[in-house]
C-alpha cells in the first residue's frame, strides 16, 4: 500500500498557497497605502512636539549630520538612524537653538532622552526623556519631576580651551548637594536613573558641543 | 467559496458560540491561553483595551477568512494556510494602530507584532473556524475577543489601581495614595493573573459542588 | 501459660539518640535571634520594636488563619512562624510604616509558605519571599534609613512608623536633620560606597553603629548569635562558612582589579545584610540543599551573587536576591551532587 495515497498532489498544495498568498499581500498592500499617510503624519507632530516644547517658538528645523572628514551637512529625509543634531530656528529664521538625542543605560533599561541646547551662550536649556522605562513612582520621576527639570534650565556647558570637549564633566549629584553650575541636582531615592541623565547628557555634549561651535556661522545660516 | 458560506444549512446565528468565549470558555481564565500579551502589556487599562481590541480585530477577520477557504485548503497545509492569514491581519492592525496613534504603539511595543503567536487564535481556528460556517466562526472570533478583553481589562484594572492609584489615567484616591509600583512590574502580572485563577477556580468548584 | 514476652519496641533506621523536634529547632532559633532584635530595639529604639511585633503578630494570625481555612489545623504550634516574622520585621528599614510590614508579613506567610503547603514545603525562605515583594511594591519606602542611636527613640516613633494605611509615608529629611546625634547619617554604608565612594570605618561596622535595616547592624554580635546556633548543631555550619568565604574571595579579587571602585573583604563581610542572611536566611533548612557537597555549592554560589550584584549591579546591596536565587537552585544542586548509592549503579 502506498502511503502517500491520500495525499492531494504538490502542485494543488503550491497552487493554493500561492492564492491565499497573493491574497494576503492584497489585504497588506491596501493597508499600509492607507496607513501611510496617517503614519508619517504621527511621527512628525511627535518630533515636532518635542522640539517646541525644549525650545518655544521653533517654527522651522534643520538635520545636520557629520561626513567622514568631520564637516557638517544637512541631511534631507528621516533623519532617524544616523547621527544627527537637529538645527531650531524661530518664525523669523534666526537660530532659536540646537537639539540633540542621546540614549544611556539607566536603571531597568536603556533611557532615551532629548536636549536642548543654546550654542550662544554655551548653556544647556532643556531636557526631555523620550522613552523611559525606569522604575514607576521612583525613577521614571526624572522624566516629570520639576525639581529634576528646572536642573536643565541654564546647565553649564563650556568648551574647554582647546574646543575639543567640556571644560567641566556634567554630572549628576547626590540630592541636595548641588554646588556648581555643570552639576545635575539629582532625583531624591532615584540616584541610578538621574546618573544615568548626567552621564548621557554628559557624553553626548562632548560630542556635539566641539562641531556645533566649530560649525557655527553655518548653523546659524542654516546650510 | 463564497457560495458554500451563504448557503450552508448549519450556518444558524447560534448564540453559545458567541456566550461560551465571555465566560464559560474565557480564553484566558477558563483555557489559559494567551498568557504572554496578557501577562506583558495589561499594567494599565488603556494599554489592555488597546492589545485586547487588536485581537478581537486579528480573531474575528481570521476566524471569518479561515472558515471561507476551509473547504478548499488541505489538511497539510492548513497551519501554514492558517499563520499566513493570522500574520496577515497582524501587519493590517500594527499599520492602523501606529496611524492612530504613536503613543499607544509604543506602548504595546513587540507585542502587537507577537499577536501572530496568540495561541487563542490559532487555537480558534483550529477548534473551530476550520469545521464551522462563516456565521458561526465570526461570532465564536467576536466572543473569545470579548472575553480576552475582558480578562485583559480584569488584570489591568487590578493592577493600574493598585499600582498608580488611578483609572484610565484619572487619579481615584487623592495624592496621598501610595502606589504598589510591584503591580505595574512584570512580577505584578503573575500576582494579578495568578489571584483571578484562584478567584475562578474557587468559583467553579463551588459552582460544583452546588450543582 | 507463658508469661507475656517482653515488649520490645523495633524501629527502622535511623537510630538517632537526641529527641530533637521541629518546635524544639525553632525554638533555639528564636532564641539566637533575641539578642539580634534587642540591638535593633536599643540602636533604633521604639519603631522597631513596633515592627518586630507587628510583623510577628501579623505572620501568626496569617499562618493561623489559613492553616485552618485549609481544615488542617493551626500549625502556629511548631514556631517557625515567628521566626519568619522575626527575620522580616529585622530586614526592614527602622521606620518602615507598620501597614507595609503587615503587608510583608502576609505575604511573606500566604505566598512564600502557606501556598506551598506551609513548613516543609516551602521552595523560598518565607520572610525573603515578604522582603523581595515589599521591594518591588514600595521601593521609596524601603530604602528610606534612619541614623542609629537617634535622640528619643525610646519615647517617639520614627514619623513613617505610623503612616496610615494605603498613605504615603512623610519625607524623612527634616526628622533626620533634628534627631540625628553626632555625624550619623541616614545613608547605610552600602549606599555611601556606591553613590559617593566613602568607605565606612569596619569597627563601626562591626559595633554596628551604622544606618540600615533594623537587623543588619552589628556584624559581630549576629556572627556570635549564628554561632550559637552552629554549635548546638541547628545549622548546618557548611552554609555559613561557603557563603562568607566565596563572599570574601570574590571581593577580594574584585578590590585587587580596582580598589576604588570595588571595597575590600573587610567591609563586604561586616556591612549590610551579609552576615544575617549567611546565619539565619541562608540556613532555612527547607530551602537548602541536603547533600554535604550541595551545601557548600549552594553557600558560595550565594555569596559570589551577593557581591556581583553589590558591585556590578545598580543595587547598593543584593544577599536578598542571592539567597532566593540560592533556594531556587537548590532542588537542582540536590540533583546534580546526589551521592552514589552503594551497589547501585557504576561511576559516571
Amino acid at each position: 500500500m502506498n502511503p502517500r495515497a491520500d495525499l492531494p498532489p504538490s502542485g494543488r498544495l503550491i497552487r493554493l498557497m500561492a492564492v491565499v498568498s497573493l491574497l494576503c499581500g492584497v489585504i497588506i498592500v491596501a493597508a499600509h497605502k492607507t496607513t501611510l499617510e496617517p503614519i508619517r503624519r504621527n511621527q512628525a507632530a511627535i518630533s515636532r512636539e518635542n522640539v517646541a516644547l525644549l525650545l518655544p517658538g521653533a517654527s522651522r528645523q534643520i538635520a545636520y549630520g557629520l561626513t567622514p572628514a568631520g564637516e557638517i551637512e544637512i541631511l534631507t529625509g528621516d533623519p532617524a538612524g544616523r547621527e544627527h543634531f537637529l538645527a531650531v530656528y524661530d518664525q523669523a529664521g534666526s537660530l532659536r537653538g540646537i537639539v540633540w538625542e542621546a540614549a544611556e543605560r539607566g536603571y531597568a533599561d536603556l533611557i532615551r532622552g532629548m536636549f536642548a541646547y543654546d550654542p550662544e551662550g554655551q548653556k544647556v536649556t532643556g531636557f526631555r526623556a523620550v522613552e523611559l522605562k525606569e522604575t514607576p513612582g521612583l525613577g521614571d520621576k526624572i522624566g516629570t519631576d520639576p525639581g529634576f527639570l528646572a536642573n536643565f534650565r541654564a546647565l553649564d556647558a563650556r568648551l574647554n580651551q582647546v574646543g575639543d570637549g567640556l571644560a567641566n564633566a556634567i554630572r549628576a549629584v547626590k540630592h541636595g548637594t548641588k554646588k556648581n553650575e555643570w552639576e545635575i541636582d539629582a532625583v531624591s531615592g532615584a540616584t541610578v536613573s538621574s546618573r544615568a541623565v548626567g552621564r548621557m547628557l554628559d557624553r553626548s555634549a562632548r560630542r556635539w558641543t566641539p562641531v556645533i561651535q566649530r560649525h557655527l556661522d553655518r548653523v546659524r545660516k542654516g546650510h | 467559496m463564497h457560495v458554500h458560506a451563504t448557503i450552508d444549512p448549519q450556518d444558524t446565528v447560534n448564540q453559545d458560540a458567541f456566550l461560551d468565549g465571555l465566560w464559560k470558555q474565557n480564553p484566558v481564565f477558563v483555557q489559559v491561553l494567551g498568557t504572554c500579551p496578557t501577562l506583558a502589556v495589561t499594567n494599565s487599562v488603556s494599554n489592555a483595551l488597546a492589545m485586547g481590541a487588536a485581537t478581537l480585530f486579528v480573531l474575528v477577520c481570521s476566524n471569518v477568512l479561515i472558515s471561507l477557504v476551509r473547504k478548499l485548503v488541505p489538511k497539510q497545509v492548513r497551519i501554514a494556510t492558517y499563520i499566513l492569514i493570522i500574520a496577515t491581519f497582524v501587519t493590517v492592525v500594527d499599520y492602523v494602530i501606529k496611524a492612530a496613534s504613536i503613543t499607544v504603539y509604543k506602548a504595546l511595543g513587540p507585542f502587537i507584532a507577537l499577536i501572530v503567536v496568540n495561541c487563542i487564535i490559532l487555537g480558534r481556528a483550529e477548534a473551530y473556524a476550520s469545521r464551522n460556517p462563516v456565521g458561526r466562526s465570526a461570532l465564536d472570533g467576536l466572543g473569545m475577543g470579548i472575553g480576552f478583553i475582558i480578562a485583559l481589562l480584569c488584570l489591568g484594572g487590578v493592577r493600574e489601581i493598585l499600582g498608580a492609584g488611578t483609572f484610565l489615567g484619572y487619579p481615584l484616591f487623592g495624592p496621598g495614595y501610595q502606589p504598589w509600583v510591584l503591580f505595574l512590574l512584570p512580577p505584578g502580572g503573575f500576582f494579578t493573573l495568578g489571584a483571578w485563577l484562584l478567584a475562578f477556580n474557587a468559583w467553579k468548584r463551588r459552582k460544583e459542588k452546588t450543582a | 501459660m507463658p508469661a507475656a514476652a517482653p515488649e520490645v519496641e523495633l524501629r527502622s533506621s535511623p537510630h538517632l539518640h537526641t529527641r530533637r523536634s521541629v518546635a524544639m529547632i525553632m525554638r533555639h532559633v528564636i532564641y539566637a535571634l533575641l539578642p539580634v532584635a534587642a540591638a535593633a530595639v536599643w540602636f533604633f529604639g521604639i519603631s522597631a520594636l513596633a515592627s518586630l511585633v507587628t510583623a510577628v503578630g501579623v505572620c501568626v494570625a496569617t499562618e493561623n488563619f489559613l492553616s485552618r481555612l485549609a481544615g488542617r489545623g493551626s500549625t502556629v504550634g511548631d514556631g517557625s512562624v515567628v521566626i519568619t516574622g522575626i527575620l522580616l520585621a529585622l530586614t526592614l528599614p527602622p521606620g518602615f510604616p507598620l501597614w507595609m510590614t503587615a503587608v510583608g508579613a502576609f505575604v511573606s506567610v500566604a505566598l512564600g509558605k502557606m501556598l506551598f503547603g506551609g513548613l516543609g514545603a516551602n521552595a523560598f525562605n518565607p520572610a525573603l519571599v515578604g522582603r523581595a515583594f515589599l521591594q518591588a511594591a514600595f521601593p521609596s519606602a524601603i530604602t528610606a534609613y534612619t541614623p542609629v542611636l537617634a535622640r528619643n527613640r525610646f519615647s517617639e516613633f520614627i514619623p513613617a512608623t505610623l503612616t496610615p494605611p494605603f498613605l504615603q509615608p512623610p519625607p524623612l529629611d527634616r526628622w533626620i536633620a533634628q534627631a540625628r546625634v553626632d555625624a550619623f547619617s541616614g545613608a547605610t554604608p552600602l549606599m555611601q560606597w556606591k553613590f559617593d565612594g566613602a568607605a565606612t570605618d569596619p569597627f563601626a561596622l562591626g559595633l554596628g553603629a551604622v544606618a540600615g535595616s533594623a537587623g543588619e547592624t552589628s556584624a559581630v554580635l549576629i556572627a556570635l548569635c549564628g554561632c550559637y546556633l552552629l554549635v548546638r548543631k541547628m545549622a548546618d555550619w557548611r552554609i555559613p562558612a561557603a557563603m562568607l568565604g566565596s563572599a570574601a574571595l570574590a571581593s577580594l579579587a574584585f578590590h585587587a582589579m580596582n580598589p576604588a571602585r570595588y571595597p575590600d573583604a573587610l567591609f563586604t563581610l561586616l556591612s549590610g545584610g551579609l552576615m544575617l542572611g549567611a546565619f539565619f536566611m541562608a540556613t532555612d533548612m527547607v530551602a537548602s540543599p541536603v547533600t554535604p557537597r550541595g551545601v557548600w555549592i549552594y553557600g558560595s554560589l550565594m555569596g559570589l551573587i551577593t557581591v556581583l550584584i553589590r558591585n556590578l549591579g545598580g543595587l547598593p546591596e543584593g544577599v536578598m536576591y542571592a539567597i532566593l536565587l540560592g533556594n531556587a537552585a537548590s532542588p537542582i544542586i540536590d540533583s546534580v551532587t546526589q551521592p552514589r548509592v552503594y551497589g547501585h549503579g557504576g561511576r559516571k
